[in-house]
């Protein structure tokens, strides 16, 4: 018995799921769903659908590149039966895949720490728009004033105005 | 899930090219011929000038479908096309070699002869 991958979402495929589907080359694609099966039906790339594995991984979204892939990776040459080896097998699994787990979370809060960085940079901004332009400014033409939403907001400072409001406050 | 009237392409180098199943031969009054089972067929496509010609009635044996095979492991198998070889009366196959990837259940119906030919058993 083996557990194989999906070929579309890249989930594990266990006994009794799923379908395989033969092409006329030979070879082989394992599904775990019908979803799967379908978008595969429908000549989707999964590398361009967001919830795969695949895209995931490409899109640097989830850990990709790391040591512990390997462990899984598909040998085609059959190893020789030592039970030693089995053994130790048995007992790095567990460890690599406890490994694997921390790496991975470790890589989504570096990925959500750099958004954290910008929204407090925003946040700031926000809070000190009146060092950048003068409040006067601000109430009289209410369009230079930043909307409620901040997160659709590109503001362009423009370090001229700065200097000259700083000049004039000076 | 062979019917009839159902087309199914020839795997094997026989000088048809297409068959449309008129009848499945088994106990009972079988409704759809799967991997393994032998049906009647007529040519409906042939290369031209040779032996065998458009409009022959034919045995074939279903080498694979679309539908797929269930195995006890509660495994689907699904092929790329209906596919069919052509038998004479004692089950061996007319032509000589095996263009498709055939299913393993073909040796469980004693058709060792094309599961030896097949370029690929899965």
């Amino acid at each position: 018995m083996r557990l194989e991958k999906c070929w579309f979402c890249s989930s594990t495929i266990y006994p009794g799921h799923g379908i395989q589907f033969v092409r006329n080359d030979a070879k082989i694609f394992r599904f775990c769903r019908s979803k799967c099966h379908k978008n595969f039906k429908m000549k989707r790339n999964p590398r361009k659908v967001k919830w795969t594995k695949a895209y995931r991984k490409l899109h640097g979204k989830e850990l990709n590149k790391d040591a512990t892939f390997e462990l899984e990776r598909r040998r085609n040459r059959p190893e020789r039966y030592d039970r030693n080896v089995v053994q130790n097998t048995i007992k790095a699994l567990k460890r690599i895949e406890e490994i694997r787990l921390k790496r991975e979370e470790k890589f989504w809060e570096n990925r959500m720490k750099v958004k954290k960085d910008k929204r407090a940079d925003l946040e700031e901004l926000k809070q000190n728009i009146h060092l950048v332009k003068a409040p006067v400014a601000l109430q009289e033409d209410p369009s230079l004033a930043l909307p409620k939403k901040m997160e659709k907001v590109k503001v362009k400072v423009e370090m001229r105005e700065a200097g000259e409001t700083r000049a004039m406050e000076e | 899930m062979i019917q009839i009237q159902t087309y199914l392409d020839v795997a094997d180098n026989s000088e048809a090219r297409k068959l449309m199943c008129i009848r499945i031969l088994g106990t009972g009054n079988q409704k759809y011929a799967a991997t393994g089972n032998i049906i009647i067929a007529v040519v409906k496509e042939a290369i031209p000038n040779m032996f065998l010609k458009r409009s022959e009635v034919v045995r074939a044996v279903v080498a694979c479908t679309r539908k797929g095979v269930k195995r006890r492991n509660r495994m689907f198998l699904g092929f790329d096309d209906n596919a069919a070889v052509i038998v004479n009366q004692e089950g061996n196959p007319k032509g000589t070699r095996i263009f498709c990837p055939v299913a393993r259940e073909l040796r469980e119906y004693n058709f060792a002869r094309i599961v030896s030919l097949a370029p690929e058993v899965l």
